[in-house]
């Protein structure tokens, strides 16, 4: 018997041995299980197939001897058979050419795949459906949206209830709360918002043109609790005297002057997230990577809040 | 030589692995070497910030959040641009962290603030309903540690060549110079200055007076290094 058959049956009876091992005398087995059962199946076919399939081949290589006429030449007593080039051989060596001269010209400058330039087409199709879908959108689908910019975005420190979470942040449900006046009046504000150039003066540089005077303590508390309540109440006579000038006597603002301290407006809310702003809670940082119609969005939800 | 070569079949193989190790070498070194310069606008480490990066590696911040925002629109949504791995130029180590539990801190520095930290690090799940996040409230009474840090930042400028003390180029086309002590007593006089900063903006009375003594609690350095992850 052939050496070579002889090693190969050793060989499968050593694999045979090691996958009944691992199967039948480990726990569990084989369980029963029909996929368990067929990949056995395909180990040991693979087994058998592989080795009988290389004994073929050495076999081969050990008994082969070539064949064909010779050519005239000789290199050092190294001749060279006439056959042709097989005809697969050619096709193959042919297309391998016109592949890789697709790959220097077009394939690879034009086509080529990078990680960054994957992302860029997803953000430019996201944006362009983005656009599609929500560019001309208005009222409640608007407020919708900016609901849910809202609840992604502000609501960490606003509160799922825009309520400002006891006072962390500015609760949103009023235009301004009585403290957030009094400390703009006794501290000024430079917040630029609206495209006003002056900052708001503190309390040293703001009079009451009723008394001539400047503004006082308990003049200072009367006012931020009618601004604070919607405009109403005691107080009307220190904000036409002090504030009006700049706000307006209904308190709605200026334009290019002072913004309104009466009602939010979407382009009050734009102004604030794309600047930020630093007031007497905190500071709230700049929102720049919302888009125009997100900012929009936002500012018609906060404006609908305080309705 | 080749002769000698085409005989010694082990010989052979050397050298067609250093010529091929050469040529990889020569691809690959300079474009790694330029993607890993600090891009415009990364500027080292202040001593404040440099005390709170170790307060951060201290209590395992990066275990659960990263600091690695990949390329996808999702993710550049929620926390801006993508990394580039030369922002982490003076990240010695960097902290990229491999799991999120909670969110990517990365460029937290652009849409978090002194106060909102304040708040958050002592009780997180009264601002943010159902963290997972535990209080960090001994970092309120804890005095961070400004030799250590100060330690760190002379061995970076020493042995990494930092560029502490020279102008570094800002996205704005402006330059901006950190500053490095001469001497630990001249660290902890910067250190303080930009506690003092931090402080005005935050509401905890005990770390006001702790600051206006001279004391750096443990959060003012912390929140200095949030603050500066741009």
């Amino acid at each position: 018997m052939n050496k070579l058959y002889l090693w190969g049956i050793i060989i499968t009876a050593i694999m045979l041995g090691a996958t009944y091992y691992t199967i039948f005398l480990t726990k569990g087995g084989l369980n029963g299980d029909i996929v368990n059962m067929l990949a056995i199946a395909g180990a040991i076919s693979l087994v058998i197939i592989t080795v009988f399939v290389v004994i073929k081949y050495v076999r081969q290589m050990q008994s082969d001897t070539a064949q064909g006429q010779l050519a005239d030449e000789q290199w050092d007593g190294i001749g060279e058979y006439l056959n042709d080039l097989p005809m697969g051989w050619a096709i193959a060596f042919l297309l391998t050419m016109i592949w890789g001269m697709w790959y220097f010209t077009i394939g690879y400058p034009v086509n080529a795949y990078s990680q960054i330039g994957e992302y860029n087409e997803d953000s430019a199709a996201h944006n362009a459906k983005f656009e599609s879908k929500y560019a001309d959108i208005t009222g409640d689908r608007l407020i919708d949206m900016g609901k849910s910019v809202f609840l992604a975005e502000c609501k960490v420190c606003h509160g799922l209830n825009a309520d400002g979470i006891d006072g962390k942040a500015a609760d949103l449900n009023v235009r301004m709360e009585a403290n957030v006046v009094k400390f703009a009046i006794e501290n000024g504000s430079n917040n630029h918002l609206l495209g006003s150039e002056m900052p708001m003066p503190d309390r040293n540089g703001l009079f009451n043109s009723n008394t001539g005077a400047l503004i006082t303590d308990a003049e200072i508390d009367v006012v931020s609790k009618y601004v604070a309540n919607g405009m109403s109440g005691a107080g009307a006579d220190v904000f036409v005297g002090t504030c009006a000038a700049c706000h307006g006597e209904d308190g709605k603002g200026m334009e290019y002057v002072a913004p309104s301290v009466a009602t939010f407006s979407p382009e009050l809310v734009t102004n604030i997230l794309n600047h930020g702003k630093k007031g007497s809670i905190g500071q709230m940082p700049a929102f720049d990577r919302l888009n125009a119609k997100q900012k929009e969005a936002v500012g018609a939800y906060v404006t609908d809040l305080s309705k | 030589m080749f002769h000698w070569l085409e005989k010694h079949p082990f010989f052979f193989s050397v050298g067609v692995f250093l010529v091929i190790a050469f040529a990889g070498l020569v691809e690959i070194l300079p474009s790694f070497a330029q993607a890993s310069r600090p891009v415009i606008g990364t500027k080292p480490y202040s001593i404040l910030e440099t005390t709170g990066r170790q307060i951060y590696i201290k209590n395992s911040c990066n275990a659960c959040h990263s600091q690695l925002i990949r390329p996808f629109k999702s993710e550049t949504d929620r926390y801006g641009h993508y990394s580039l791995s030369g922002e982490y130029a003076y990240d010695r180590p960097f902290l990229w962290g491999s799991k999120r539990t909670g969110p990517d801190l990365m460029r937290v520095g652009n849409y978090r603030t002194t106060d909102w930290h304040e708040s958050h690090m002592k009780d997180p799940s009264g601002v943010v309903p159902g963290s997972v996040m535990p209080a960090y409230r001994w970092m309120y009474s804890n005095i961070a540690d400004i030799p250590t840090a100060y330690a760190e930042q002379l061995t970076n400028a020493q042995f990494f060549s930092v560029p502490y003390n020279e102008p570094i180029p800002m996205k704005d086309g402006t330059t901006e110079v950190v500053k490095m002590a001469n001497n630990v007593t001249d660290a902890h006089a910067m250190a303080l200055a930009e506690a003092k900063e931090i402080a005005v903006d935050m509401k905890d009375q005990n770390v006001k007076d702790a600051v206006a003594r001279g004391e750096i609690p443990e959060i003012v350095a912390l929140i200095a290094y949030l603050n500066s992850l741009k």
